[in-house]
């Protein structure tokens, strides 16, 4: 059997290196800030007219106090991922309040990231149609729609606003549904790019509607008294016919404050994003709180009332109750086709945004559930991955099923949508903040930072802050539990389901994992590493690293090891297990990140370096981006060559372009290795990572050729050779790209890459030469039937 | 007073309660944050 050179004398043991950091690439808190925006930012399109159905004109000022009350929920969370315990509600109500309450939690929280889906693809459909319908009565009004489709229509034409909300809402799933499977990775310049063009329209919709108050006047919305709480039918639930919303103040302020707590939603992102941070991460994190605080403050809060102030009663719930924001740009002084054309605007940034949060719903819930099944609580079967793809397909099929269940029975109903939203919203909170409270007595490590107050008696602390923040979460949990039956009963259904899936997995699983640990045992010996260190793997300088997936195609390793003498030159087998979105959040065990498909993997590895007889080590990292993972393994082991397999989804120019950015991402100083990419047929393409002399075409080989001839004639440089030539060429280059001629040069630079080859990857990782397998070394003692992982 | 009056009391309390500590949490956190703006030592924010 195989060993890495430093094992242990008389244990036959394969080592493996089990690195428990997962290897992120560090994002600024801007960034992180318009990740959680696309999410908390999304719900401003529909958490004010949902609001204002339950509970009246008042609703704005609700929607403002949750807003206001969100900046003292983000210190929950800012202290929780100051602890040693970081992350989300699963990990921290498990250090807690154990396992049950955990399941229950995350069950909740699975609630909530389902119907992240449906309702903001819901909206975004409401909107759509919304637009639709009015562009159409608006043509109608000039005459614009002919009398025979007048006439068909008997009147004019409409679209269903609901059906069509629900088949746009359908289309978007699906899309993401697919795009899921594939695997498509999260972007946070994607989310930057949605929150500057949501950004425009914010401060076009508070700057137009502050001078539309300043032409046409403006009310405040009713203060929010007893008196001026307008309950609909639907608002009280179980207390339709009690008299007790009715005789008590205060509690109408709490069913008030309930029907408009999803409006910040998305709060949790907060914990998933922590773990990318950039350096120094705790203010970085604090101050990715304030951004989405004020943003969500100004954009959420003051759109709902600006709504009230300027949409007239008459039509403000009739017409634009679920979309709220297209009747605000209506509603504006100015030109009607400026106003449409506004609210066009409103509806491709709603569309954006919402989508975003149709895909961040998947992802989480992916992410969520792949966290849970890491921690035993749901069975392997659902984490086994995609053939072709490598992702968690059966997850996200059932995610992706379960929300089309829900836009279905919904049928469109954006307000039965809301409503059982945010029974996950508030409930997940609760258990969240309850768990901080349990753990400022049972956890007494060092935090960096505590939520304050916090009083100290006769060497007791008492947690005024966090406390406070969860009184006020539990009590608006209970009144939300009366008064929203539809979300009452389907929150219990769906967390009893899920809790009780989890259970049974988590029994299944305990009896399976016992047996696949002992058989782990006898056949490797895991070492745990914090992080990827070459002295950690035991291995020299100008290593071969090889990345491997799927056990199926191992060629790439065959042909590395048919060419490499082990003893002068290691071989290193590396695998990147994928942490999905919010799974970075958490600090990983070994158990939970070597699955039993890790030990299939490297059993298959190990089975052909023992029939070439030779040896590999192993290496097993957690990572977010299975490039940057080689990029800064092969960095942190000084290797010489990465050889990679074909990707199903790019062609080799491609991963050397991805391969080249990670590395371009790796803070210096850095060494540069070669990429080499083994296609099926056995076609091998090489390229350089990093800086590197590039191909020089043979007819520039010649002009500098001919210039250095003549300078040479010019008296007192004779000396001058070829590299003079190009190094004064290059500082002039440089100082003209960055003044004067910059756009002239950038105009003639794409004109000549549109005639040069498709790809974009000479810049980074230029394509050296395609070479043939030549002749393996000869190997006697390699047999090839011995071969298992054929 | 009849249990469900009670039971609306307490959560009442509790809203109130909350509410009044959670000011307090808005308060002192706030001082904080503007200092965290203020502060621009070191060079993240790219």
């Amino acid at each position: 059997m195989s060993s890495t050179p430093n094992a242990p004398s008389g244990d036959n043991r394969v080592r493996i290196v089990v690195a428990t950091s997962v290897m992120l690439t560090f994002i600024s808190y801007w960034r992180a800030a318009a990740v959680i925006l696309n999410d908390l930012g999304s719900s401003a399109f529909y958490a004010g007219g949902i609001a204002e159905q339950a509970i009246g004109k008042s609703a704005p000022w609700f929607v403002l106090g949750v807003m206001l009350f969100a900046f003292a929920v983000r210190a929950v969370y800012v202290e929780s991922c100051s602890m040693f315990v970081r992350g989300g509600v699963y990990r921290v109500v498990k250090e807690a309040l154990g396992g049950t309450l955990a399941k229950l939690s995350v069950s909740a929280l699975m609630f909530d990231y389902i119907l992240t889906g449906p309702v903001s693809g819901v909206s975004a459909g409401q909107y759509i149609a919304g637009l639709i319908n009015d562009t159409i009565a608006m043509a109608d009004t000039h005459g614009w729609v002919p009398s025979a489709v007048h006439r068909m229509f008997h009147g004019t034409p409409q679209v269903g606003v609901n059906g069509t909300a629900v088949v746009f809402a359908i289309a978007v799933t699906l899309y993401f549904w697919w795009e899921n499977i594939k695997g498509i990775e999260e972007s946070s310049e994607k989310a930057l790019w949605v929150m500057q063009i949501t950004t425009v329209m914010v401060v076009m919709l508070l700057g137009w509607s502050g001078f539309t108050l300043l032409k046409v006047g403006f009310h405040l919305p009713p203060f929010p008294t007893l008196a001026n709480i307008h309950y609909s039918d639907e608002s009280l639930g179980f207390w339709k016919h009690s008299s007790l919303p009715h005789r008590f103040g205060v509690l109408g302020l709490i069913i008030g404050f309930g029907h408009s707590v999803l409006a910040m939603s998305g709060e949790e992102s907060l914990a998933q994003v922590y773990r990318e941070l950039a350096h120094p991460k705790l203010k970085n994190l604090k101050r990715t709180a304030i951004v989405i605080g004020v943003y969500s403050f100004v954009f959420t809060g003051l759109v709902s009332l600006l709504a009230v102030m300027l949409i007239p009663d008459g039509v403000r719930m009739k017409v634009y109750s679920d979309n709220l924001i297209a009747g605000l740009a209506m509603n504006m002084v100015g030109p009607p086709v400026l106003r449409l054309a506004f609210r066009a605007f409103v509806v491709v940034v709603g569309f954006l945004i919402l989508s975003g949060a149709v895909n961040t719903a998947i992802v989480g819930s992916n992410g969520v559930l792949n966290r849970v099944s890491e921690d035993g609580v749901l069975a392997d079967w659902f984490r086994r991955p995609h053939k072709k793809y490598g992702t968690t397909y059966r997850v996200i099929n059932l995610i992706v099923g379960l929300q089309l269940f829900t836009i279905i029975v919904s049928w469109g109903n954006i307000y039965t949508l809301g409503e059982a939203y945010a029974f996950g919203v508030v409930w997940s909170f609760v258990f969240k903040t309850i768990s901080m409270l349990v753990l400022r007595y049972r956890y007494k490590g060092e935090r960096n930072w505590k939520v304050p107050p916090n009083l100290h008696i006769f060497g007791v602390e008492i947690p005024i802050g966090l406390a406070s923040v969860g009184m006020v979460l539990l009590s608006t949990a209970i009144v939300n539990l009366f008064t929203k039956s539809v979300a009452t009963v389907s929150g219990i259904i769906f967390s009893v389901v899920f809790f009780a899936i989890f259970t049974f997995s988590e029994r299944v699983n305990r009896r399976k994992h016992a047996h696949t640990l002992s058989q782990m045992k006898e056949q490797f010996q895991l070492q745990q590493a914090e992080s990827v260190q070459r002295e950690t793997v035991g291995i020299r300088p100008g290593n071969v690293l090889v990345p491997v997936r799927d056990y199926n195609t191992l060629n790439h390793l065959k042909w590395v090891l048919e060419r490499t003498d082990t003893r002068e030159q290691d071989v290193v087998v590396m695998t990147a297990r994928i942490s999905q979105f919010g799974t970075a959040a958490y600090g990983l065990s070994t158990d939970q990140i070597f699955s039993d498909y890790e030990q299939t993997l490297f059993t298959r590895a190990v089975s052909v370096a023992e029939s070439f007889g030779k040896k590999i080590s192993l290496l097993l990292v957690p990572a977010r981006d299975p490039w940057s993972a080689v990029a800064q393994t092969a960095h942190n082991l000084e290797s010489s060559a990465v050889v990679a397999g074909l990707s199903s989804k790019m062609t080799t120019a491609e991963q050397a372009f991805v391969l080249g950015s990670a590395w371009e991402a790796i803070p210096e100083p850095k060494q540069q290795f070669i990429l080499q990419i083994v296609q099926p047929g056995g076609v091998v393409d090489t390229f350089r990572i990093g800086p590197h002399t590039p191909t020089m075409k043979n007819e520039d080989v010649v002009l500098l050729h001919r210039l250095w001839l003549n300078v040479t004639q010019e008296p007192g440089l004779e000396k001058v050779h070829h590299h003079d030539i190009l190094t004064q060429a290059l500082t002039r280059f440089a100082r003209d790209f960055g003044a004067h001629d910059h756009e002239d040069i950038v105009k003639e630079l794409r004109r000549q890459s549109a005639q040069a080859e498709p790809f974009p990857v000479r810049r980074i990782a230029d394509q050296i030469h395609t070479v043939q397998p030549g002749p393996p070394r000869p190997d006697p003692d390699h047999d090839s039937t011995n071969d298992t992982s054929k | 007073m009849s249990l469900s009056i009670l039971f609306v009391k307490v959560l009442e309390f509790m809203f109130v309660a909350g509410w009044i500590g959670s000011v307090i949490v808005l308060l002192l956190t706030g001082a904080e944050d503007v200092e965290t703006l203020l502060d621009t030592k070191d060079e993240t924010t790219h």
